[in-house]
């Protein structure tokens, strides 16, 4: 795998991580100490998920891991559930790399929109089979459902901003190396 | 993946196993915290302290740019603002007034009484540096921590009421779970009935009160402070009013300013004084007076004798 990163690869991966590091932090600024009737997308998970379904080689799954673990340990949810299926999806996201640069807009939302409805019922199952503390249905579906509808917005800033596209068809890396 | 079958057969295989390992751990890491949550929260504790406090710089400008924008909008409302201000203030004046009055009298009386407001009650003060950043948990982190001397447990104000208690010590900070948070319940006294009632928080501004036992007694507008029961709080922290919520339960409208927490006073709360033996309170082997007949201590002389 490494003959296949080039500089700008690692280049991609830092500006992630940097990304991924701004969402929490702004999540963890304390403004206001209110309980909130609405609740704002996940924004990190919707950003993983563009990046994994469009540039898989930015976003090593070691990375995801870590990040999800972090932000499971400061958002106070069960430490490791979350991470674990937000990785599961990433990687199957990951395998159907081939599949993802030439479907149309819609079926790549409605698939990942899926994909998010899966890993939020499957957190709440399973924290239900371990009868652990679970957060309002309520909060939950919101935020399932804003997360899903940012992730076109997500997609579009990641694009414009960032730079991170579909591989196109005979793309290669600055080595010329197959993508 | 690499894009022919053939090179993919080398690779394919080894990452599929690590990223299997990765999941198991993970999922392991989740059932270790099920099973031995106390020890997971304080790896929990202990992680946090480490990695926040270094978002410190990270959280300056947003804050900064947070309190600019609001800011400006209290500029615009300056006009509005001083009008009601100043109506408020005329009605502060009376207030005063009663105030002062009620002041010398209560010292008055205490000084009647020989009262010592309880002495040992002193407090910490600590920076709010983090809030929850999940919509789902109220909670704050403050700059304090096993370093001052913080105890789980330990109740937390602001300047005027109760906020939360502190749940999770790390070296240098600790988390505050605040009365709004689903897993807070507080045992409260509401004055001046004197019914006690548990506050259930319910992630809603206005946490619900539970197990009043006569909710005829409580009016919206009563006090509602903290009560000594069960040795979790001090008694008489103030909480807040009682409300009567849309969905016609009494809720209690919180003293403290949730909508900008910044410097949080934790208590530091002596441990109460356990009452294990209530026999020893009575006179040791207190001498009996009374016809001997009921005495159990003569019984069984008393039936043998009338044998």
């Amino acid at each position: 795998m490494a003959e296949r990163t080039d500089n700008r690869t690692w280049v991609q991966r830092g500006v992630f991580v940097v990304l991924a590091f701004v969402l929490i932090v702004v999540d963890l600024v304390p403004l206001d100490m209110r309980p909130s009737l609405w609740v704002s997308p996940d924004l990190l998970l919707a950003a993983t998920l563009v990046w994994v379904a469009r540039k898989p080689s930015y976003v090593p799954v070691l990375v995801i891991a870590i990040l999800m673990l972090m932000t499971d340990f400061l958002f106070m949810r069960p430490p490791g559930l979350w991470a674990a299926l937000v990785v599961i999806l990433t990687e199957v996201i990951r395998s159907q790399n081939r599949d993802f640069r030439n479907m149309p807009l819609l079926v790549e939302w409605g698939t990942i929109a899926f994909g998010i409805l899966a890993i939020t019922i499957a957190n709440r199952v399973v924290l239900a089979i371990v009868m652990a503390p679970q957060a309002p249905l309520a909060l939950t579906l919101i935020e399932m459902i804003a997360t899903i509808l940012a992730y076109p917005i997500v997609m579009f800033v990641a694009h414009v901003m960032f730079g991170v596209t579909r591989t196109s068809p005979g793309e290669v890396g600055s080595r010329g190396q197959v993508l | 993946m690499a894009r022919d079958k053939n090179s993919e057969d080398f690779i394919g295989p080894i990452r599929r196993l690590l990223v299997g390992v990765l999941v198991l751990a993970l999922v392991g890491l989740f059932l270790v915290w099920r099973i031995d949550s106390p020890r997971v929260e304080r790896l929990r504790a202990a992680a946090i302290d480490t990695v926040v406090p270094s978002f410190d710089w990270a959280m300056a400008p947003i804050t900064g740019a947070a309190n600019l924008i609001s800011d400006f909008q209290s500029y615009q409302q300056l006009r509005a603002q001083n009008r009601d201000l100043r109506r408020e203030l005329q009605q502060m004046k009376a207030w005063k007034e009663a105030a002062l009055q009620l002041e010398q009298e209560n010292a008055k009386l205490l000084d009647l009484n020989n009262v010592s407001l309880d002495p040992q009650l002193t407090v910490v003060t600590g920076v709010v540096i983090t809030d929850s950043g999940s919509p789902f948990r109220q909670s704050v982190l403050v700059n304090v921590g096993a370093r001052d001397g913080i105890i789980d447990g330990w109740p937390t104000m602001d300047a005027i009421g109760l906020v939360g208690r502190i749940a999770g010590v790390g070296q240098n900070t600790s988390r505050v779970m605040l009365l709004t948070d689903t897993s807070s319940r507080i045992p409260v006294t509401i004055q001046p009935s004197g019914q006690k009632a548990i506050l259930a928080g319910d992630n809603s501004l206005n946490p619900p009160l539970e197990f009043l036992e006569d909710t005829a007694l409580v009016r919206p507008g009563d006090r509602v402070v903290s009560s000594g029961d069960g040795g979790v709080f001090p008694a008489d922290l103030l909480v807040g009013q009682v409300a009567l919520g849309t969905d016609d339960r009494l809720r209690v409208r919180l003293a403290a300013d949730y909508q900008r927490l910044e410097f949080l006073r934790v208590l530091r709360s002596q441990a109460h004084e356990e009452i294990a033996d209530p026999d020893n309170l009575l006179a040791p082997e207190a001498e009996f007076f009374g016809p001997a007949g009921i005495n159990p201590a003569s019984l069984n002389t008393s039936a043998l004798t009338d044998g």
